[in-house]
């Protein structure tokens, strides 16, 4: 597993890191790449765009109705062009504890076999809101090596890249975990990109990709499928092959440097977010 | 409500502090706070709350929870179950607690038994998932296999977290399995100290067992909040025409919902009582004994005096103390003698070691320092005169060296040094052995109800005679034994160095890197 890259997506709650992350994996995967997805979010809908549909059963509840003697295929399921998608999962919401279940999930992967040799990347998607340490999970103990955080130019979802990478730069130094960039989920908002190239620098990392706001996207969402897979000759579906490039073609990995809350104010109002 | 604010925001209970008992009563302010003058903040001027400024330790020692204390309380009754709602560990000390059942069946004269404890053994499924069908599952197996008058559902720090709703599941079950289904809130990390889980366990057995509408009063029943003791409040009390009812520890489902219907509720220490006696109190009108504490001539005198007001029995008590003092003052006399010009030092809860530094006194014997676990700076719904305290260093003096803190082994060394000892009585045993090690002779105070009363005096003085001839054995063992302290350890003089001077961790490091 020596050339294994262990990425995990972070960003706020619907940003669309489930939608990029899949579109860039369906990119990778085109390219040849062998390709694992785990969803790290209760609601198991990280996969729905590979698979075309939320045929996936999850591991948490395979563990659950079947008990700890079950196979891998029980779980793992192929997805577009060969990716394997795996869905964590949780409890009901409401009862137990869903941090502790991508703990658990993910440490059954592992026993099961999951992370095979011929594997050229391996992509955590995990649930915006790290409100716990479960969820943090995929950057501790060196699961994942390298994170990019999804953002727009809204100031909500900034503030959530700041927070989330205070988390990178506090397990950098035990796990190894580095920051590889921001991808920008455009939003359509003022400034954007200078925005967002402001603030990557200001975090001591890049902005990897500019995904421009199209609404191709959500058509082939209806159809439970990537934009790759549903219109492989649109624009879109090129801005997604190169996010995958460049995420291919990446060196640049830093522990970030997050900002005070006075600081990234500072920054919005520079970009005329305030305005 | 089913939880119970913690100690240290409802009364301002502190773990840490160093100095002279004086000047703790003065920072405490008893009286300001009984009034519910909060604002004085720790008495020396600084802040508005109601906590004391307290020393934080680097460096902590402790066996304790409050779940360890509900499983003490509540899993030592004689016919109620206690599942304690957690992984299996936390029920370790069960056989400990097992053998107090035994024992203090045994000192009370009832029959003997194993305690009714369960575990819902919980596995990492059970976190991810929630665990509440174990709990129900538990909660139907202890009534088809022990048949209980009630049954305790404890929550652990694990079920805490992923907030198990132990309550729903109480109020859901209650009506199937036909007896109260009690939760109670005493996951660990809840209070930084274990006395929490006192009030947890009172808070259950007031909200769910204790008879509401007592009708029948007993007049001739009085409450004693007690844990294991032998029955040596009866002695007391019974020519006040009294009968005894111990709470919580051996005790049954039906003296325990009987407590509101007697005449009074008093204790062996206040710190373990006060949530109980308060809580009678304003419910039901049964008035706590305001007096010090049954320990020693002048506080056996005052709190028999105040029980007596109580029920009428005032003629009765004042015969009744005039002969105890006659019948005692021989022995006495011999003991004041014996232990002339010695000095001891007590190491235990709060309340309790302010009773037994008045039994020392009255035996003659000096204090130049004591150590309590924790200090309440006023108890829970206290009267003027249960300010245990300053009831001691008024009748007594003051003692100089008087430290507050939790059962932190490696400060023996300097407590020992700072304060001349011919021996020590501790009430936790693991402490215990560590004093025995450092040369002293140490009396493990096991049973509780040791010093109480007039006979408490001589009972001590007796163990004390015994501990004192032990004196050359543990001179020969600390010259034999090897702690695990080392020389630069041992050359400190304050037992609060770690917290108190500010460049000892640079000094540790570098003596490191020059070992």
């Amino acid at each position: 597993m020596g050339n294994l890259r262990q990425i995990a997506i972070y960003g706020k709650g619907g940003i669309g890191k489930s939608t990029t992350t899949q579109n860039l994996t369906a990119g990778l995967a085109e390219a040849g790449k062998n390709v694992l997805v785990v969803g790290c979010d209760p609601k198991a809908d990280s996969t729905r765009l590979l698979l075309g549909g939320l045929a996936q059963r999850t591991v948490l509840d395979t563990l659950r109705e079947e008990g700890e003697d079950i196979e891998i295929s029980d779980i793992l399921k192929d997805g577009f062009k060969g990716t394997r998608c795996v869905e964590s999962g949780g409890p009901e919401p409401g009862v137990g504890c869903a941090g502790r279940g991508i703990i658990t999930s993910i440490g059954y992967l592992e026993r099961l076999g999951a992370y095979t040799d011929d594997l050229d990347y391996v992509f955590y998607d995990v649930l915006g809101d790290v409100v716990c340490g479960g969820f943090a999970m995929p950057i501790r103990e060196g699961k994942a090596k390298e994170i990019y955080i999804v953002a727009s130019g809204e100031m909500m979802s900034l503030y959530a890249a700041n927070n989330i990478s205070k988390g990178i730069a506090k397990y950098a130094t035990q796990g190894g975990v580095r920051l590889g960039g921001i991808i920008c989920n455009s939003r359509n908002v003022d400034r954007e990109l200078d925005l967002l190239k402001a603030f990557a620098k200001e975090l001591g990392t890049q902005l990897i990709h500019f995904v421009p706001r199209d609404n191709i996207v959500q058509r082939a969402e209806i159809r439970k499928k990537t934009v790759i897979e549903f219109d492989p000759e649109s624009a879109q579906a090129n801005e997604y092959r190169q996010l995958a490039k460049a995420i291919e073609n990446n060196k640049n990995f830093v522990i970030p440097t997050p900002m005070t809350q006075e600081r990234l104010e500072e920054i919005l109002v520079e970009y005329g977010l305030y305005d | 409500m089913t939880t119970v604010e913690n100690r240290e925001m409802r009364l301002g209970t502190i773990i840490g502090w160093d100095g002279s008992a004086k000047e703790l009563i003065k920072q405490s302010a008893y009286d300001d706070r009984r009034d519910g003058k909060k604002g004085n903040g720790c008495g020396k001027g600084c802040g508005s709350g109601c906590k004391l400024c307290e020393i934080a330790s680097p460096l902590n020692q402790e066996t304790m929870c409050s779940n360890a204390i509900v499983q003490c309380q509540i899993g030592n009754l004689t016919d109620c179950v206690l599942i304690t709602h957690a992984p299996i560990g936390c029920d370790g000390e069960t056989p400990k607690f097992n053998l107090t059942m035994h024992m203090g069946l045994a000192r009370r004269g009832k029959p003997q038994q194993n305690t009714l404890n369960m575990s819902t053994n919980l596995q990492e499924k059970d976190m991810v998932f929630g665990a509440s069908e174990k709990l129900r599952a538990a909660i139907r197996l202890a009534k088809e296999r022990y048949n209980p008058k009630a049954i305790f559902i404890a929550m652990a720090c694990a079920t805490a977290i992923i907030g198990e709703d132990i309550d729903s599941v109480a109020e859901e079950l209650e009506p199937e399995v036909g007896v109260p289904v009690i939760p109670l809130h005493c996951e660990g990390f809840r209070s930084k100290h274990w006395s929490t889980g006192f009030d947890v366990s009172f808070h259950g057995v007031l909200r769910q067992i204790v008879e509401k509408h007592p009708v029948k009063k007993q007049k001739d029943l009085i409450n004693i909040v007690a844990l294991w003791g032998t029955d040596w409040f009866t002695d007391l009390l019974k020519p006040l025409g009294l009968r005894v009812n111990y709470l919580l520890d051996n005790a049954s489902f039906e003296e325990i919902r009987q407590a509101s219907e007697a005449v009074a509720t008093t204790t062996f220490c206040e710190t373990l009582g006060g949530y109980m006696g308060a809580a009678l109190e304003e419910r039901f009108g049964i008035p706590q004994v305001d007096a010090p504490q049954p320990y020693g001539i002048k506080g056996t005198d005052a709190w028999l005096r105040a029980i007596a007001k109580i029920v009428g029995k005032e003629k009765e008590a004042e015969a009744f103390i005039e002969s105890e003092h006659k019948r005692i003052e021989p022995k006495l006399k011999k003991f004041r003698e014996y232990f002339k010009g010695k000095y001891g030092m007590v190491l235990t809860g709060s309340a309790y070691a302010h009773g037994l530094i008045t039994v020392l006194n009255e035996l003659g014997i000096k204090n130049e320092g004591a150590l309590v676990f924790h200090h309440d700076p006023v108890y829970d719904g206290a009267g003027k005169n249960q300010d245990t305290l300053k009831e001691l260093v008024e009748t007594y003096g003051d003692i100089p060296n008087y430290t507050v803190s939790k059962t932190r082994a490696f400060q023996l060394p300097q407590l020992l040094k700072r304060s001349k000892t011919d021996f020590l009585i501790i009430r936790h045993p693991g402490l215990a052995s560590v004093a025995g090690h450092l040369g002293v002779p140490t009396f493990a105070l096991g049973d509780e109800h040791i010093p109480v009363g007039y006979d408490g005096i001589i009972r001590v003085g007796e163990i004390l005679v015994g501990v004192l001839a032990r004196t050359k054995f543990n001179q020969a063992l600390q010259r034999h034994v090897r702690l695990p302290y080392n020389d630069w350890w041992f050359a400190q003089n304050d037992p609060f160095v770690l917290s108190n001077d500010e460049h000892v961790f640079d000094e540790i490091e570098e003596r490191l890197k020059n070992a």
